[in-house]
């Protein structure tokens, strides 16, 4: 990483805060809870940052991820077998992500309108499926996958830490990772240099739902049922851990790092509420608060 | 005389390459016809034309993203066909335009690699450091000394144009089409650009050349092939060509009258009086004026800085030093005040700075003069109206009703709707950047008559055009802007093409 983004700087700041004002913000046990909780923001923070890189814009990740939240436990109540119910899961986000892709590259709908568009259609189908309630008797598999700890930390922590590297792989490492950055810096240098550019940006979307298909792993084995609103809203953090993170919308200019920083900033800032006791209602304009800060500190560190 | 204008190479050279009897046509638009090119390896082939000469759209076909309509181009005497920049690549056509096609924030080695990256072990990964070895050997041959993993936004636009020279070069180039490559260096960087092309050609790269500085020509030129209206009109040797010669060439005909207009004999008060304007968008020491009954020409090359001037004059751009005064009165900041002093700007491109392409005839009409037209603040839907109807009949836009959406209507009718905005508005200084671009030759004529009119009733009008022919009938003064200053200004009687394409393009005359 060139540069430290802004919210490294709060992130150290939150940190601090919070261990002085906030008894039991500094355990083992909190640190631990503050990587579980956002190991789902994670994994649709990763891929949300490579479709800003390319100048757009997924609004339809929480919905998707409810969505198949949805569908892994209801595969799963119908014993079907985690495998199974997983490549399930995945398959609706990966539909999904292509259908946006679809969407946006083919048909030069703005990222904007076209992720709305299917938000909406993803959270309808998993009110419709459910009939607004939880789907519940998922059996014991997930539960205890989720339960396990390899290396010994937490299941959701390690698919997470596993992600952000596989993602930070691909990113510098591969042809894919240097395309990303191309579709939104130069998309037509890319043409011109004779690359597939529209199937590459479609798979930038595709990745993006097939990551809220995987993610639902985590949220529905954290929950042991599947809610069809449990995801609601978490684009909106997924976007603001982006932007936090350094992560702009022009340009192809991107970091994975900055947009971890991003992540564990809004999940320490949600932790550090709820052990200080502030209400829920306040911690959704906390972050608001917190984009615009991070933004005005990066801001004032370029000049 | 003949033969001069048709300096063929040496007999026994084969060309590189041969455009043959090229056509291409556009809706309306005869873009080339029976256009040929020939260049032979090492030489560097200047090609010039005015604005809209073709040769922009020769060298699109040349890299395959234009399909000519007849002509065939040849490659060490065999026929090519050529459907996609890709195709082009491959037999070593490389083209750097204007717009640099870097990635900003990938770096040296992945700019100059992009697309045909060394595989690395992996499926899909890349082979990092046998890329940037390869890119620092590139860099190297050309006597770069730039870290291949600087990011590409890091680089200064002489930087830049280097990599995508190493970037052409990668592709192991043999024709190398470079457009106005030194617009944006200074004199150093110049003359390094100008040792690496000499590098280049004694390796057998062949380089075709745009520039609109003509000096060049001797400078660094082997050929030089003119282009005019879509056509040929001579390929000579640059030995033989001076400067006059090919500004000569490049007006050619006697100016056809297009238009004929009654020139301002007496000209009343100053209007406009601009005096050593600077603005922030680069405009340096500017003066001049403007007097009612005239109208006067801002000339010059695309991106000389005439619509940055325009903007300076209208508040649009920052002004940071000098001043603007409207009929003795200076003018506040921002376009507000002008619009308020009587000043109209009729923007270059009207679909997107001069019209609200949604919104009826009406609307838009009306946008800039509701405070002139209900100073209560009332709007009143009849008087709105009437008024727009006046304008309508006045200005003879073709338009079935006011209530039209005016992306429906031709682009001459959309340009009088912009300016009938500014008739509401009770503009009496009208700026107009580019009037005619894009309109059919029967609009063009009526968009003169509309500024005709205007003049004769008293208003002042300030008009850019980069077509020397209306510039030429249209103005009873003009004055030339080269690299964002004035550099001079030409009176009726001296204002004709090759006046202005002397001072517009000459570098040190």
């Amino acid at each position: 990483m060139r540069s430290v983004p802004g919210a490294a700087y709060l992130l150290a700041i939150l940190v601090v805060v919070f261990a002085i004002f906030g008894s039991g913000f500094a355990t083992m046990a909190n640190v631990l809870n503050i990587g579980v909780q956002s190991s789902v923001l994670l994994l649709l923070a990763l891929p949300m940052t490579l479709i800003i890189m390319t100048e757009g814009l997924d609004l339809s990740m929480g919905a998707v991820l409810s969505l198949a939240g949805v569908v892994l436990a209801w595969m799963l109540m119908h014993e079907h077998g985690l495998p199974i119910a997983l490549a399930a899961a995945a398959g609706v986000g990966l539909a999904f992500g292509v259908a946006n892709g679809g969407l946006v590259v083919g048909l030069g709908l703005p990222p904007f309108v076209a992720t709305l568009g299917t938000l909406g259609i993803a959270q309808g189908l998993a009110l419709v499926i459910t009939g607004g309630q939880s789907v519940t008797g998922i059996g014991d598999a997930l539960p205890a996958l989720y339960e396990s700890r390899p290396a010994g930390i937490p299941f959701s922590m390690a698919i997470a830490v596993a992600a952000f590297f596989v993602f930070r792989f691909t990113l510098s490492q591969t042809r894919f990772g240097s395309y990303v950055s191309a579709l939104g810096g130069n998309r037509e240098a890319l043409v011109l240099a004779g690359v597939r550019a529209n199937a590459y940006h479609v798979s930038v979307y595709a990745l993006g739902g097939a990551m809220a298909g995987l993610a639902a792993l985590l949220l529905t084995g954290r929950m042991s049922a599947g809610h069809p609103t449990a995801a609601i809203g978490m684009e909106f953090d997924a976007v603001a851990a982006v932007i936090v993170g350094g992560t702009s919308f022009e340009r192809g200019k991107g970091s994975l790092g900055g947009t971890l920083i991003g992540v564990l900033t809004i999940g320490v800032l949600k932790n550090g509420l709820n052990v200080l006791a502030i209400p829920s209602s306040l911690q959704v304009a906390s972050i608001g608060v917190l984009v615009i800060v991070a933004l005005v500190i990066d801001s004032g560190l370029k000049k | 005389m003949a033969d001069r204008y048709n300096s063929s190479p040496v007999n026994d050279v084969t060309p590189l390459l041969e455009m043959r009897g090229i056509s291409k046509s556009f809706p309306g638009v005869r873009a080339l016809d029976d256009v040929s090119l020939t260049a032979i390896a090492g030489e560097v082939h200047f090609l010039l034309g005015q604005n809209g000469a073709g040769k922009s759209t020769l060298m699109r076909v040349l890299c395959g993203a234009h399909h000519p309509d007849a002509g065939e181009i040849v490659l060490d005497g065999a026929p090519v066909r050529l459907t996609s920049p890709a195709d082009a690549r491959r037999i070593g056509v490389a083209v750097i335009f204007q717009e640099f096609s870097l990635v900003p924030y990938l770096n040296l080695a992945q700019n100059i690699f992009l697309g045909r990256e060394p595989r690395g072990i992996l499926p899909g990964t890349v082979n990092h450091r046998k890329m940037h070895a390869d890119a620092r050997r590139l860099l190297d041959t050309l006597g770069v000394d730039l870290d291949t993993r600087t990011l590409a936004h890091e680089l200064g636009v002489a930087q830049q144009q280097v990599v995508e020279i190493a970037k052409a070069l990668s592709q192991d180039a043999r024709i190398l089409v470079m457009d106005e490559p030194t617009a944006a260096l200074s004199d150093h960087e110049i003359d390094r650009l100008f040792a690496r092309i000499r590098a280049l050609t004694a390796e057998g790269v062949a380089i075709i050349y745009i520039s609109h500085r003509l000096q060049e020509v001797a400078a660094i030129g082997d050929r030089v092939t003119v282009l005019r209206d879509g056509k040929n009109v001579a390929t000579l040797n640059s030995s033989q060509a001076t400067v006059n010669e090919l500004v000569h060439l490049m007006v050619g005909r006697q100016v056809e009258t297009i238009y004929r207009r009654k020139f301002c004999e007496q000209p009343g008060d100053v209007v406009l009086d601009v005096r050593a304007l600077d603005a922030d968008n680069g405009v340096q020491g500017a003066s001049l004026t403007v007097r009612a009954g005239e109208v006067v020409g801002l000339a010059g090359v695309v991106g000389a800085g005439r619509s940055e001037l325009a903007r300076a004059i209208f508040g649009a751009d920052r002004v940071v030093g000098g001043s603007v005064r409207v009929n003795g009165q200076p003018l506040g900041r921002g376009p507000v005040s002008a619009v308020r002093a009587g000043v109209g700007l009729v923007p270059e491109s009207r679909k997107t700075e001069g019209l609200a392409l949604m919104r009826s005839v009406e609307d838009n009409i009306l946008v800039a003069g509701l405070r002139k037209i209900f100073p209560s603040g009332w709007y009143c839907a009849r008087a709105a109206a009437h008024v727009a109807a006046d304008i309508v009949s006045r200005l003879r836009i073709a338009t079935p009703s006011t209530g039209r959406l005016t992306r429906f209507l031709s682009g001459g009718s959309q340009q009088k709707v912009v300016i009938g905005k500014w008739f509401a508005a009770g503009s009496r200084f009208f700026i107009f950047d580019e009037p005619t671009r894009g309109i059919d030759v029967g609009a063009k004529a009526e968009i003169y008559g509309v500024i005709e009119k205007l003049v004769a009733d008293g208003a002042a009008v300030l008009m850019i055009s980069s077509e020397l022919p209306e510039m030429v009938a249209v103005c009873d003064r003009a004055y030339v802007v080269r690299d964002k200053r004035i550099v001079g200004e030409l009176t009726r009687a001296d204002l004709n093409e090759a006046n202005i394409l002397r001072l517009a393009m000459h570098h040190d005359a």
